[in-house]
């Protein structure tokens, strides 16, 4: 993963993928002190801030990594994250539209349960596979005309949150 | 026996687990909070069964809930209770809860009230 300014990213023949928002929140480690214990307020936060900074609305996410280090998790962020209502993420999961053909594909890469969750390498790992989809570069795993991206990586149990938008520069 | 919850001296605000600074008035810098018993009756506010515990643990399922108590005060305990319902009135007792190299450790188990 590099990073670079974007007058040297022109130089590049690669296609360029921006970073356009970034949002990062904190929620109490003290589970038991949340009002509603299924809420995810950390990351409604950070998902909102990153999503405001590159001026999208969760509707326009074409690709996302979302952090299930518990399997319950990705469907608890797939509403945090505004891309389902709250009480409905494994609905759509049923439905089929988190799957790579579906309204919003989401962890194309296989997810930390499916990848792999090396921790504090699992953030550039989510922002990997969204550059590779939003290159157009993912093969066999590709979402069809990808140009937005979003991850949602977390500690704890949503103690301290970052959000990154990611978006192509056609 | 009893679990402890912790009382700031300049507000009154009450806490459990311990902290280090008062959640309420953030004036609390050195520590200076009064230890008292936390009550025992409370309503179950949510559940859970843990299928993977650790080691020590010798149960292939450890029924989990949180608990809010009749101060309000939220404490995470083990059940024993058959069938958990939301919302229901439970019972706390203070047992061992684990025993590993390190000892015994107690914490709050809920039955039915």
């Amino acid at each position: 993963m590099i990073l670079a300014s974007k007058e040297v990213a022109d130089k590049i023949k690669r296609p360029k993928i921006r970073l356009a928002g970034v949002g990062q929140a904190t929620d109490t480690h003290c589970v038991q002190e949340r009002e509603n214990p299924t809420d995810l307020l950390a990351v409604r936060r950070a998902a909102e801030q990153s999503m405001k900074m590159a001026g999208i609305k969760p509707s326009d996410v074409n690709v996302a990594e979302l952090h299930d280090a518990f399997t319950i998790l990705e469907i608890v962020e797939s509403e945090e994250v505004g891309f389902f209502k709250k009480g409905e993420g494994h609905k759509a999961l049923e439905r089929g539209d988190t799957k790579l053909t579906g309204k919003i594909p989401v962890n194309t890469s296989g997810g930390l349960k499916g990848k792999g969750h090396p921790v504090g390498a699992t953030g550039i790992g989510q922002a990997h596979e969204i550059v590779t989809q939003l290159r157009g570069e993912a093969k066999k795993r590709q979402v069809k005309d990808a140009k937005i991206g979003f991850t949602c990586n977390f500690g704890g149990f949503g103690n301290n949150v970052v959000c990154l938008t990611f978006v192509r520069e056609d | 026996m009893d679990i402890l919850g912790y009382k700031c001296k300049k507000c009154g605000q009450l806490h459990y687990p311990y902290r280090m600074v008062c959640k309420k008035c953030g004036e609390n810098e050195h520590n200076e909070f009064d230890a008292v018993p936390l009550p025992r009756k409370g309503k179950l506010v949510t559940f859970t069964f843990l299928h993977n515990p650790p080691a020590d643990f010798m149960v292939v399922k450890l029924p989990l809930g949180i608990v809010e108590l009749d101060n309000g005060i939220r404490i995470t305990g083990q059940l024993k209770i058959p069938n958990p319902k939301l919302g229901m009135a439970v019972q706390g007792e203070v047992e061992v809860v684990r025993e590993s190299g390190d000892g015994k450790n107690y914490g709050m188990v809920f039955y039915p009230a």
